[in-house]
């Protein structure tokens, strides 16, 4: 894997780790402690991620979060000490990708980056079917098939599906959910998506204790999950003989 | 003038008035022909009757009617009387004076009475909107108090506040040890001790006793403590000291109320500065953790170029290091349920979110052999369902280390009365007996790896929301078993 990622961290050891750990697999690292230098590098370069932590001396993090989505379209993994849900939210619901709880072991990392960087690939081909295992979904003929067997949706449920769909991979909260499928207007009722969510799953056959297709992030949302990446588990791929 | 010649007064106006009438009487008869002026004696009646009571009317009444038979009543100069005409205008005369200076004498005593009452109201209503006025609650029940002991029969008076269960002089005398507890004790039994509050004033209970105890009336917020003389407590006296004990159990409302603000915001206080300083240890012990763990991962990449003993090496102290880090947040996470963190209640779908936690943990999974009794159909539970996930990651993560690799684990959960009991099973080996009472305690361990909080916050997790843990063992193995509300059938919706 290749491309230029900033790393946004207040401190040094957590640069310098990143430095060495991602170039090791590489990745070409430019790293700021900074929220004003983070947006300054933004504006002046061109990144194919942000790895961003929340807690900067200077600026708080989800505001440089927020001016980062103004000025790129680079994915934006948030870093950050702070377990709570809320947090985790709030950077989902600002526009981060992704969020991910320090400490963290680098192998972790990785595998976010690459489902990160797959996903944006995959956007940017624009898909016009998208898989997960049995379960495909038409974008273009909206149309649902389990197993080649057509799904019959209600049209709040085919629009939750597909804004999972186009964003397979990504965890969605409640609330773009409520925003993209209800409108700006419905915000703040989770029983809604939580309700439809449970329609979607009755129909497409799918057992909640063991989700296929659509997982549950307890107090955050949900994501479509994608099949796994051969690439990522070279070692589990038995070829006979 | 003393008090003999104060009292004597009234009845020498009586006969001076009775004397100057006559005279008056016998002039005017001099002069006109009027048939019968004995009614001017009347007016003296009426006056000294209003102005000084029943007693000096009456004399003036008997008075006049001696003059009036000696002077005015032929023949004239002897107390007889002519005839029966004469005799009954003389009988009616006293008759009228006497009735009239009755009258006169008890209206005034009605209007005396009326406006000893309205002094004692305006007294009260100034000393009820001055204590009520009184920023100071303390001031306003020292100004009660001393208002109650003002009056005659009051030995001593005290209010006496109950706060957090213990009681102390709010206002008033001091008292000794054991007449606080005995308040205290009449708080607590809302009983009273020596007499009552009633419509008309305190009502006292005569107990023969050579060692009189305190009255003792409790009130909303406290008690009130006299020592009152029995003989000397009128009727005006007691209706005034339960006046007096309505307004001061207003003011120990108050205390009470006052007490409890700067109780709570106390409380606030140190629960903030406790979360401030949770939150900065969070942070402060989790940055450096943070430094290691990506600086030793780094360098068990390919490209660091370890050879494999100091790979080894690099591992385990990363191993350490996250071990390090999940101690942290289970300590927070312990203090976090022990400071009385609120749980965030809502109907979710256990078997969803059991999932949930099971699909996050599916790496670890992966060779164990997973059994799960969750029907779709389980009505939801009333949880805080970032709590409940932590409870089934703890039951889980201990499952997991019991069983063997290949080993079975099993999730389940059925509806039980009005809970749902849910469990997390292992093939592992049985618990002994000796320990099975121990294994939610906190640092208790059976493995060398472990913190010894994660089976102690499963239990407080569940014991916040009503529930009960309990570890069995189980032909097959070690079951962890906990119950959870049921949320109400209208908000089941799932």
């Amino acid at each position: 894997m290749s491309g230029r990622v900033l790393v946004v961290d207040d401190e040094m050891e957590i640069r310098r780790a990143l430095r060495t750990g991602l170039g090791g697999h590489g990745f070409e690292v430019e790293a700021v402690s900074g929220g004003a230098e983070a947006l300054a590098a933004a504006t002046a370069r061109k990144h194919d991620l942000v790895l961003l932590d929340l807690g900067l001396p200077d600026i708080d993090g989800f505001t440089v979060l927020t001016r980062l989505r103004e000025r790129s379209r680079a994915p934006v993994i948030v870093l950050s000490v702070m377990a709570d849900e809320r947090d985790k939210v709030r950077a989902l619901d600002l526009g981060a990708d992704d969020y991910l709880v320090k400490p963290f072991g680098l192998d972790e990392l990785l595998a976010r980056i690459r489902a990160v960087l797959r996903r944006q690939a995959s956007v940017a081909s624009g898909d016009a079917v998208v898989r997960v295992g049995e379960l495909a979904i038409d974008l273009g003929r909206r149309l649902v098939t389990v197993d080649g067997r057509a799904i019959h949706l209600t049209p709040t449920e085919y629009e939750l599906l597909r804004y999972l769909a186009i964003h397979a991979g990504k965890l969605v909260t409640h609330t773009i959910l409520l925003r993209e499928v209800w409108g700006a207007y419905a915000v703040g009722e989770s029983q809604n998506t939580r309700y439809v969510v449970a329609q979607i799953r009755r129909k497409l056959g799918d057992d909640p204790a063991r989700p296929r297709f659509i997982a549950t992030e307890p107090g955050v949302g949900y994501r479509l999950r994608v099949d796994p990446d051969p690439a990522e588990h070279p070692n589990k791929i038995h070829t006979p003989g | 003038m003393d008090a003999t010649a104060r009292k004597a007064a009234p009845f020498l106006f009586a006969l001076a008035g009775v004397a100057a009438i006559t005279v008056l009487i016998g002039i005017v008869r001099t002069r006109y022909a009027v048939a019968d002026l004995s009614m001017v004696y009347l007016l003296l009646v009426l006056w000294l009757g209003a102005r000084h009571g029943v007693l000096p009317a009456v004399v003036a009444g008997v008075a006049a009617f001696v003059a009036y038979d000696y002077f005015m009543v032929p023949p004239y100069g002897t107390l007889l009387v002519q005839g029966p005409n004469e005799l009954l205008g003389l009988v009616l005369l006293l008759a009228a004076a006497l009735v009239t200076g009755q009258l006169a004498a008890s209206l005034r005593e009605a209007s005396a009475r009326s406006s000893a009452v309205a002094e004692e109201a305006t007294a009260l209503y100034e000393l009820a909107t001055g204590a009520l006025r009184q920023p100071d609650v303390a001031q306003a029940i020292a100004l009660l108090c001393e208002r109650a002991r003002a009056l005659p029969s009051v030995r001593a008076f005290s209010l006496v506040a109950v706060e957090s269960a213990a009681a102390v002089v709010a206002g008033g005398d001091p008292l000794p040890a054991d007449t606080l507890r005995r308040a205290e004790w009449s708080f607590g039994k809302q009983t009273s001790v020596g007499g009552s509050i009633g419509v008309a004033g305190i009502e006292l209970v005569r107990i023969a006793s050579d060692r009189p105890q305190p009255l003792l009336l409790p009130l909303a917020a406290g008690v009130a403590v006299i020592d009152l003389d029995a003989s000397r407590a009128d009727r005006r006296q007691r209706r005034l000291l339960a006046a007096l004990l309505s307004l001061g159990s207003l003011l120990l409302d108050r205390r009470m109320a006052a007490f409890q603000a700067r109780r709570a915001s106390d409380l606030e206080e140190s629960d903030r500065l406790k979360a401030a300083v949770l939150s900065s240890v969070s942070h402060e012990l989790k940055s450096p953790l943070a430094a290691l763990r990506t600086g030793l991962t780094a360098l068990t990449g390919e490209a660091a170029g370890l050879d494999s003993e100091h790979l080894e090496l690099v591992q385990g102290l990363d191993r350490e290091a996250s071990r390090l880090d999940r101690l942290v947040g289970e300590l927070l996470t312990m203090s976090r349920l022990e400071s009385g963190q609120a749980l965030e209640l809502e109907a979710r779908s256990f078997p969803e979110l059991a999932g949930a936690v099971l699909d996050r943990l599916a790496p670890q999974l992966a060779d164990r052999r997973l059994a799960l009794h969750l029907a779709e159909d389980l009505p939801a539970v009333m949880i805080d369902e970032l709590q409940v996930d932590r409870l089934l990651s703890n039951l889980l993560d201990n499952a997991l280390h019991f069983s063997p690799s290949g080993g079975r684990v099993e999730v389940g959960a059925r509806v039980e009365g009005d809970r749902l009991l849910a469990w997390v099973e292992n093939d592992g080996p049985m618990i002994p007996a000796a320990e099975m009472a121990s294994v939610f305690d906190k640092f208790w361990t059976g493995r060398t790896t472990g913190t010894g909080l994660g089976l102690a916050i499963a239990r407080l997790i569940v014991e916040r929301h009503g529930g009960e843990i309990e570890v069995r063992n189980r032909r097959s193995g070690p079951r962890f078993q906990f119950t959870l509300p049921l949320a109400a059938v209208e908000s089941a919706r799932r």
